[in-house]
């Protein structure tokens, strides 16, 4: 039942229905709002899942791996403050756009020292980090907002590259070397065998703690690469930054068939999920339904996915051995 | 009760949380020797209050074992209070009000219970998941409005004292703490749980009715959830819907650094309980010094992480 080999892009049941989901919910949005089907709103949808798409996929390598991390969103608060102190210090664009992913890589460093040298379970380990993270968004920022940012970022980052959407062209990259870095090097079996069992993968041979330290650190990159997009589109950052992002990112990859257990992934899947989700909290908010209902909805939809999934056999183990992630 | 404490949790653990506790008392008294007071006292107790009933709630679910893990409480306490006190407003009879938070809470948590027993969804996944439905559902309902209305009778209990102590710790944390310690300790159930959360598959080969056990023990947190959601409401005199804000955080803190172990089966509630008064200590000196909210949440963030440090450190080396 648990496949240990890797289900990256192929396209399996799972990513048919979550396509076929998509095309459905445009369909009866476009039905009840005017507003749904135009490009207008298919521009702010597609703004809108640009950093879920980079944060769900730091976190499909997390769960695919049967680790967590709750605290992705105020890590991109903190990227996104880098960033935006790098914009208004006048640092030239392309360097500005890395400062993104280098502060994210930083604190995703700090995760694993926490969660994989200290030993700590992943739950607890980042639920404690979002509290010393949020910490330190109010110390950094000072309980203002930081706004009215310089638009040299914003241009780099609106423009085309040969036709296509930087933003696209960006996820496009980050899809394809964790694509590349799963399927033709050794990174991802290992992934996906520490995900399945990490006694096992340890007694043949996998360097455990190299490859769960150097996920944080990936995921965290693609969290502060994400900041960087955040910085560029809204050109501000306010102390509520990222506060549902874990949860839709949770929410978006299991959607999408990778399994919160670990040992499969599907990166496709990921991709289908963000735009799902997103789709429905935009024509939900185009239907009259306030922005306060939007986490309800993805947590029931979370929970909805989940108890429609078969159990897998020998949970009990596999709970007992969560806990010491 | 002395007894009960010292038998509900290792003394260690109690003796350091003792020192702990003293260290920090002494460190606020050298910064502002002024907060030595009585009334001192009775603000701790009275901020306590919410938090004991949550973390003790959080405590069974971890002790229970089987990766239990409850994060859902402050969402709990934020939607039990609000749906009892929009009951109220719907026409509901206000003397109703009481019982109607706890059933709330307690549904609240069966629900919780039953994603985890019956439709085996990993706890910490199916919680976080109810976490946002219920927190952000107390938040949508009333549009982060607090909700007035709160019956005048329900006031001196909440804020009344009894021997300078808090009336809702002296009549509810207390008795519910000793009743929780003396099932633990001397009931079968309380050893079930036990039994389950140090190793699950013996507890079922030997009979224990594992599942039931658990639902239970999810309900009793959203209970505990929605008894800590009335003291709010008789001590603030308003429905607050982010009144739970945090409280993952910090029972998730005082459960550990009460000396309950993560993957269940090891701990107590004596531990709980004053860890939980350490914890208040710390926040009410911090408030005093006019320290912000963000960075109490920062200082029990790290708190919890270096608690966790430190244990599986000293397992290492010891």
């Amino acid at each position: 039942m648990r496949q240990s080999s890797p289900r990256l892009l192929a396209i399996g049941g799972r990513e048919w229905a979550l396509l076929g989901a998509v095309i459905l919910a445009s369909i009866v949005f476009s039905v009840a709002s005017p507003y749904f089907a135009t490009a207008g709103n298919a521009t702010t949808i597609a703004r809108n899942s640009t950093e879920l798409m980079l944060a769900g996929l730091g976190m499909t390598l997390l769960l695919a791996m049967g680790s967590i991390d709750v605290s992705i969103g105020i890590l991109m608060g903190l990227a996104a403050i880098a960033v935006a102190h790098a914009v208004l210090a006048s640092v030239a664009p392309p360097l500005a756009l890395l400062v993104g992913p280098v502060a994210g890589a930083a604190l995703g460093l700090v995760t694993a020292l926490v969660v994989v040298l200290g030993r700590v379970p992943a739950i607890v380990g980042t639920l404690g980090l979002l509290g010393v993270y949020r910490m330190g968004v109010f110390a950094l920022l000072g309980g203002q907002w930081l706004s009215g940012l310089p638009a040299g970022l914003t241009q780099l980052l609106s423009s085309t590259l040969l036709g296509i959407p930087m933003s696209i062209f960006a996820i496009g990259l980050a899809y394809l070397a964790v694509w590349l870095a799963l399927r033709r090097t050794p990174y991802g079996p290992h992934l996906l065998s520490i995900g399945n069992s990490e006694e096992k993968a340890r007694l043949s041979g996998v360097p455990v703690t190299k490859v769960r330290i150097a996920t944080f650190i990936i995921s965290g990159a693609l969290t502060g690469l994400a900041a960087s997009f955040y910085v560029a589109n809204y050109r501000n950052v306010e102390m509520a930054i990222g506060s549902t992002l874990a949860l839709d990112a949770i929410a978006a990859v299991v959607l999408g068939g990778t399994s919160i257990m670990g040992g499969r992934c599907s990166l496709l899947g990921t991709a289908l999920g963000v735009i799902l989700l997103r789709i429905l909290q935009n024509g939900l908010l185009l239907m009259g339904v306030p922005s306060l209902w939007q986490p309800v909805v993805t947590g029931a939809l979370l929970i909805v996915v989940l108890a429609l999934e078969l159990p897998v056999s020998g949970m009990g183990e596999l709970k007992a051995r969560w806990m010491q992630r | 009760m002395k007894n009960l404490l010292k038998r509900s949790g290792s003394s260690r653990v109690l003796l350091l949380l003792a020192v702990l506790w003293i260290a920090v008392i002494l460190l606020f008294a050298a910064l502002r020797p002024t907060m030595f007071s009585a009334s001192t006292v009775t603000t701790v107790l009275q901020f306590s209050t919410i938090l004991a009933l949550v973390s003790l709630g959080q405590c069974l679910v971890i002790l229970a074992g089987g990766a239990g893990i409850d994060l859902s409480v402050g969402g709990t306490v934020s939607l039990s209070v609000v749906l009892a006190m929009l009951a109220v407003k719907a026409g509901m009879p206000p003397a109703l009000l009481p019982i109607g938070c706890v059933v709330c809470g307690l549904l609240l948590g069966f629900f919780n219970g039953l994603l985890v027993t019956r439709l085996k969804i990993l706890p910490l996944i199916a919680t976080l998941g109810t976490l946002f439905v219920y927190s952000g559902m107390a938040l949508a309902l009333t549009g982060g409005g607090a909700q007035s209305g709160v019956p005048t009778w329900l006031l001196p209990w909440g804020r009344g004292m009894i021997l300078s102590m808090p009336m809702p710790f002296v009549t509810l944390v207390v008795p519910v703490f000793v009743i929780a310690a003396a099932l633990l300790l001397y009931s079968a159930w309380g050893r079930w749980l036990f039994a389950m959360g140090f190793n699950e598959r013996s507890a079922r080969l030997v009979g224990i009715p594992v599942d039931r056990a658990r639902l239970l023990v999810y309900g009793l947190s959203g209970l505990l959830a929605g008894l800590a959601g009335l003291v709010s409401l008789a001590w603030l005199g308003s429905a607050r819907p982010n009144i739970g804000q945090n409280l993952e955080l910090e029972s998730l803190t005082a459960v550990m650094l009460g000396g309950v172990a993560i993957s269940g089966g090891i701990g107590g509630v004596g531990g709980v309980i004053a860890a939980v008064i350490l914890l208040v200590t710390l926040k009410t000196g911090l408030l005093q010094l006019n320290v912000n909210t963000v960075w109490q949440v920062g200082i029990v963030g790290a708190l919890l992480i270096a608690v966790l440090l430190i244990e599986r450190l000293s397992k290492r080396w010891s």
